[in-house]
């Protein structure tokens, strides 16, 4: 199997790697990038913790063949904070407690900065829908949940706040 | 994941020849949430080739023209789930669409990825064997137009040739006298398979006499089909709690007729009645669509 050169922009990096035809998104991801917040839990597309935005959308990457994302957007939880400084989503998450094992948190914001970049104001209804993809084996669903209502909030008082 | 060789390509032209050139070693990959479990899976032998169509963008999207909805094969879930046309026009298909796996798997996961994979759980074939759809198949040798009724042989099992690609599903949208249903019963509401499923189309007149049904169960049989001795049950009747009891009841016999007597069948026959009733109270309530 011949190898390939893949183009494509992670965390807004332009990006070009040699990678096999037969490695996942995730494969890619974790082994030649090194970003290894996103976790490798079911590889069926079950149990969310591979989730990144490919071109701003929540998908689970371990069902991705790394070259369909040629030339596409990749997102991954290291992309979301600017250095030190965590999104208005990671700090409601640590401030409310959404966070047990950590394992199921990268797919949990990814797939909650996807609903929030989409529905600024969701319904707890629509919260749940956007992380029934994502599961936590720790239960922890209600701070989640909370921390993603929560964070909408502070993300709604930063427009406000923030002088146009 | 066996070694194969990758062809992406950008057109639907491009992916016909890559197919025909190579009839029999090839898969197509569309959104992948189907075939990248199968090549996960342990012991699953190399597919040869893998031709990519999943940037081929004249294949998606929905549309409504000349009085026929016409939806490109790459159309996400995602997106039926959400369309105004589909609301509009076949709400069934746009609720069937939104109870496929999770929002990860409909954000990828293409219309014609889950007719073409044939699972007897596909959630979006009952209700486009409800609308009569008709599936625009190109290969080498230009189109061929089939109608999804007969186009199953038996599970995972679709009767499309080695080099053809599914390009175009496209119907008629549902009478505005007519409402639709999907109900769906899985092991839990995210993610899951659907267990018994069905889709449902009722029409009726301006005295609330049905003109037109149609019931297709979904999981239950091989093939996908309506049932037409209990759409016949419903046609010239008012809605009535014991006349959909009783559509329900006869739904069950032909799937039992069909299957036989097997070891799911004591927790089916009661079940799909139910499913079957429910559709029917959803098309003649306010809740249809």
């Amino acid at each position: 199997m011949k190898s390939m050169t893949l183009h494509t922009t992670v965390n807004g990096r332009a990006c070009e790697v040699e990678i096999f035809p037969n490695q996942t998104l995730l494969n890619v991801l974790r082994d030649t990038f090194g970003l290894t917040g996103t976790k490798c839990g079911c590889e069926i597309g079950e149990c969310g913790a591979c989730t990144v935005l490919l071109d701003g959308i929540a998908i689970n990457s371990c069902l991705v063949l790394a070259p369909q994302v040629e030339g596409r957007q990749i997102t991954t939880v290291e992309g979301l904070a600017e250095g030190e400084t965590l999104t208005q989503l990671q700090e409601a998450f640590l401030d409310l407690d959404a966070v047990h094992c950590g394992f199921c948190t990268p797919g949990m914001l990814m797939s909650a900065k996807d609903l929030l970049d989409h529905t600024p104001s969701p319904t707890p209804e629509e919260i749940r829908s956007a992380i029934s993809g994502n599961l936590c084996r720790c239960t922890g669903y209600l701070q989640i949940i909370e921390a993603i209502e929560n964070a909408a909030k502070r993300i709604q008082q930063g427009r406000e706040t923030t002088p146009h | 994941m066996k070694p194969f060789e990758y062809i992406g390509t950008d057109s639907v032209e491009a992916a016909c020849a890559a197919l025909d050139a190579r009839a029999g070693t090839a898969r197509i990959l569309a959104g992948g949430t189907d075939l990248l479990l199968e090549l996960h899976r342990s012991g699953t032998p190399s597919p040869g080739t893998i031709v990519d169509i999943g940037r081929i963008a004249s294949l998606r999207g929905i549309s409504l023209r000349e009085g026929e909805v016409r939806i490109g094969s790459l159309t996400t879930h995602t997106e039926l789930a959400r369309s105004a046309v589909l609301r509009s026009q076949a709400g069934f298909l746009a609720i069937a669409a939104g109870a496929i796996g999770s929002p990860q798997i409909r954000n990828r996961g293409t219309i014609g990825g889950n007719i073409m994979n044939a699972a007897t759980c596909a959630d979006t074939v009952p209700p486009l064997v409800a609308l009569g759809a008709r599936l625009t198949l190109r290969s080498v040798q230009g189109d061929r137009v089939v109608d999804i009724g007969g186009f199953f042989e038996k599970p995972y099992k679709a009767l499309a040739r080695e080099n053809e690609v599914l390009t175009v599903i496209n119907f008629p949208p549902v009478a505005t006298n007519s409402r639709t249903a999907f109900v769906k019963l899985g092991r839990r509401n995210a993610l899951s398979i659907a267990r018994l499923s069905v889709a449902a189309l009722v029409a009726r007149d301006a005295r609330g006499v049905i003109t037109d049904a149609r019931i297709v169960p979904g999981a239950a049989l091989p093939v996908w089909m309506r049932i037409p001795e209990a759409e016949a049950m419903l046609i010239g009747e008012k809605p009535t709690a014991s006349l959909f009891v009783a559509a329900g009841r006869k739904v069950s016999e032909a799937m039992v007729g069909i299957t036989g007597r097997r070891w799911s069948t004591e927790y089916k026959e009661p079940v799909l009645a139910v499913l079957v009733r429910r559709a029917l109270e959803i098309c003649c309530s306010n809740g249809g669509m």
